[in-house]
């Protein structure tokens, strides 16, 4: 079931009909069960390993409160991790590392004969998986305390709005708010309402509508002029961020109205002007969780420049792989990394920090512009479909842009149709810092984004647009 | 005013406020039926409902067309307008939708201009006769506007030969949501609700931004209906297994050509049929995306069931008959024969039509008295 359906529609007005006139207890009821109905309209098959998870994390979690031992402690978050991990590696990577497996047999000529097992990929297994191991750990850790009641914990883990694509969550800020009684206010149904709306926005006006642009240039085997691959991969810059972002915007806004609060994920993005700011402003959720699970432990930045290098890279590596079983996402997040470490080190150099840091407009422009398209060269990588097409893309990005046969108004008119209004209301946003200022403008200008909104997404929008991209990672 | 009701109306009117602005916009700009160059052809009629108003002059473009329009003194699509037959002429009638109508191409492009110029050109040796094929198409009429229109309108026209194109895609359920025009006496309470539901189509059909959020929501419940039930017009008339109301729908429609062809009769006219196939038939990739819609809710589309069920109920009437289907198909491969963002004809499509309807015309010797 997508957010963009119907059946999501109906689905949600039921439950929150019912939701609104259960007890807490009721409610949290109700939240499991139509969560598992949720993620049984995508395939009931795999509900048995959401519901593994669940049991096997809740376990980890009351016997790590009950120990004391440390060495028990330790084994208990290791065998729960290890599940977690299992669970997500076989998934997720087996293909991929059984082809990879193959592929390199095969180039050394002896070419592997067996037959390779083909594995589904559950939906949000990502996501999941990631929320119970963050909290096995800060339990673990002391950092949270495990919770007793088994439903709580089930619905924190199943929670429908934050299943199958994020935001994800820690135990510290979702589980009080399921273990508590909930007050509704009318500030968060008005914002709640507001980014449903423009999660829709951002996902059918801008996103579906963007695709086809982006998927024109990214067709395999076709050859494109380097200002035609710019404005395909600018396009699916606006692609991705409207995708994701509505996402997570309708998934705020649907837990908004149910009275408990999801974070922010996305700030800004593209608006930043060093790749540190930027993973401060995208996929924040996962981005925090990558620092604080992996980047730390490895040693974070406490072992020298070498060292904090190598634990950069490394963090980031996994974080492309993260997000999907393919070399393209092993090789973007290698750039990502490789991005950050040297804007790390230049920053040494006063001159560059000067430029990235400092107020004047000059520096502002030229820094963020930058490192919009540094971001965007890394959007080829993520979207490419092969290294072959990175290396096609790239030489065409830097030699052929005098090709004669260049038609950039059909390319370039929808990119601006379709990015203008998200520019437009992040310049507002952006004013105020403030990811929730339109519902708190007043009435007449508030009203009038709400219609405008409305209308364009209602006339414009790309009704028979895809599911989420991010459903796949 | 409660603080709440003055918000709700203040919302009220910036929704109107930028309703006005998006239908203004789309009026410049856009391009669709509900533009007022589309919809300035159309004028009410009492008995029928709605049909082409005389005398109009118009352009209409989308991204597929640009096309000039005339209407004429009878009401229909022509550059000239129809007087007294004159010694010798021949007159040739085409009852239909939108698929005879044929906006998207050039008056001299449709197939009744084509048929026309190759009866005219195929003429036997001293046959004196000269030829006027009418075309009565109308955008959205289905089987009994087109008896409506023929008792109304296009009998004064004395035509020598009828033909009715049946649109074998949507002619059941228009007939069957249309049927009720015909009956008389009906109560008060079914007038008005017809009366208010033709005024709620026409405003909605007046407006670009109406036209379009109408089509969000029927696009958005077929898809969910798609889950949960069985396949939605107009593809009922192709599944395995129709609802009853299609047999309903066929067997209205053989009545009402049935009516036709009376009518005809009278006036010293003899009657044809018509099958016109939808694109789907002849487009194996438009057969394969619906054929997978119509899996994917359980059911089972056959390719030209909707002809066959046609043919038979409409094979009782014993009149001549021609099914589009197997020329155009003879036509494959090659340039498209049906326009791709509107299931309309291509110039060519109707270079296949015009020249087989005239061998059609001739074969059965509907002209000879």
């Amino acid at each position: 079931m997508v957010f963009n359906s119907l059946h999501f529609v109906w689905f949600f007005i039921a439950v929150y009909a019912l939701y609104r006139m259960l007890p807490h207890r009721g409610q949290n009821w109700l939240l499991l069960v139509a969560s598992y109905y949720f993620y049984a309209a995508w395939d009931w098959r795999f509900l048995g390993l959401l519901a593994a998870s669940t049991v096997v994390d809740y376990t980890a979690g009351r016997l790590l409160a009950s120990s004391t031992s440390p060495r028990r402690r330790r084994a208990y978050v290791t065998l729960s991790l290890g599940f977690n991990l299992t669970l997500l590696g076989f998934f997720k990577y087996f293909n991929f590392f059984a082809d990879s497996l193959q592929t390199l047999f095969t180039g050394f000529g002896m070419p592997l004969d067996f037959v390779t097992l083909r594995v589904l990929l559950p939906v949000g297994i990502s996501f999941y998986t990631f929320v119970t191991m963050s909290y096995v750990i800060d339990v673990y850790r002391r950092e949270v305390a495990a919770t007793r009641n088994f439903v709580d914990f089930a619905v924190f883990v199943a929670y429908f709005p934050h299943l199958v694509a994020g935001p994800i969550l820690r135990a510290s800020r979702l589980l009080p708010q399921i273990q508590l009684p909930r007050h509704i206010t009318g500030e968060q149904i008005r914002e709640g309402l507001w980014l449903i709306l423009w999660g829709f926005f951002q996902k059918i006006f801008i996103a579906d509508n963007l695709a086809p642009l982006a998927n024109s240039i990214f067709e395999p085997g076709t050859a494109h002029a380097g200002v035609n691959v710019l404005l395909g991969v600018y396009a699916f810059a606006f692609q991705i961020y409207g995708d994701f972002a509505g996402y997570s915007n309708i998934a705020r806004g649907t837990s908004k109205l149910m009275g408990i609060e999801l974070i922010e994920n996305f700030r800004f993005p593209y608006l930043v002007r060093t790749p540190q700011e930027f993973w401060r402003h995208w996929h924040i959720s996962l981005s925090t969780w990558l620092r604080d699970y992996l980047y730390i432990p490895l040693g974070g930045n406490r072992g020298g420049p070498l060292a904090t290098h190598r634990n950069l890279f490394v963090t980031m590596l996994l974080g492309g792989l993260w997000h999907g079983a393919a070399w393209t996402f092993v090789l973007w997040g290698a750039y990502q990394g490789a991005l950050l470490i040297v804007y790390r080190w230049a920053g040494r150099i006063p001159a560059f920090h000067a430029w990235t840091s400092s107020p004047s407009v000059v520096a502002r422009v030229t820094s963020w512009a930058v490192m919009f398209h540094l971001t965007c060269y890394g959007w080829l990588i993520f979207r490419a479909g092969s290294a072959g097409q990175i290396a096609d893309l790239t030489r065409a990005l830097a030699g052929s842009f005098g090709a004669p046969a260049v038609d950039v108004t059909q390319l370039l008119a929808p990119l601006a149709l379709y990015a203008t209004p998200l520019l437009l209301v992040h310049a507002i946003e952006a004013r105020y810092d403030d990811l929730l200022i339109v519902p708190r403008l007043p009435p007449v200008v508030r009203y009038s984004v709400y219609a405008a909104t409305f209308y364009l997404t209602m006339l414009f929008g790309n009704f028979g647009g895809s599911e989420f991209i991010y459903f796949q990672f | 005013m409660r603080p709440r009701a003055r918000r709700l109306l203040l919302f009220g009117l910036i929704l109107l406020g930028w309703f006005g602005v998006f239908e203004a916009g789309l009026r410049h700009w856009g391009s669709s039926e509900a533009a007022p160059a589309f919809q300035g052809l159309f004028t009410g009629d009492p008995v029928i409902g709605y049909r082409l108003r005389p005398g109009t002059r118009t352009r209409f473009a989308t991204a597929e067309f640009d096309t000039e329009i005339s209407i004429n003194n009878a009401g229909v699509r022509d550059d000239e307008d129809i007087g007294p037959k004159a010694p010798g002429e021949k007159r040739i009638v085409v009852l239909g939708d939108s698929l005879v109508l044929s906006v998207q191409v050039s008056f001299p492009t449709t197939f009744t201009e084509q048929m026309e110029r190759r009866l005219d050109e195929r003429r036997a040796p001293g046959d004196a006769s000269t030829y006027r094929v009418i075309n009565a198409g109308v955008q959205g009429y289905g089987p009994v506007e087109e008896l409506l229109f023929f008792q109304t309108r296009i009998a004064q026209l004395q035509p020598d030969v009828v033909l009715v194109a049946v649109f074998v895609g949507n002619d059941a359920e228009e007939a069957l949501t249309s049927q009720v025009k015909l009956a008389s006496g009906r109560p008060a309470t079914e007038r008005l609700r017809e009366s208010i539901v033709t005024a709620l189509r026409r405003l909605v059909r007046r407006s670009m931004v109406l036209q379009v959020l109408r089509l969000r929501i029927v696009t958005a419940t077929d898809r969910f209906r798609g889950t949960a039930g069985p396949p939605e017009p107009p593809l009922q008339t192709y599944a395995a297994n129709p609802a009853p109301r299609i047999a309903r729908g066929i067997a209205f429609t053989r009545d009402a050509v049935a009516g036709i062809a009376a009518e005809a009769g009278r006036a010293g006219a003899r009657t044809g049929i018509i099958l016109m196939p939808a694109r789907l038939q002849l487009d194996d990739g438009d057969y394969g995306r619906y054929r997978a819609i119509i899996a994917e809710a359980g059911g089972e589309l056959v390719r030209h069931a909707a002809t066959e069920r046609f043919a038979k109920a409409l094979g009782e009437l014993r009149l001549p008959m021609i099914d589009l289907l197997p020329p155009l198909r003879a036509a494959l491969p090659g340039p498209d024969l049906f326009f791709q963002e509107n299931v309309h004809l291509t110039p060519r499509g109707h270079a296949v039509v015009g020249e087989t309807l005239a061998r059609f015309v001739r074969e059965q010797s509907l002209l000879v008295r």
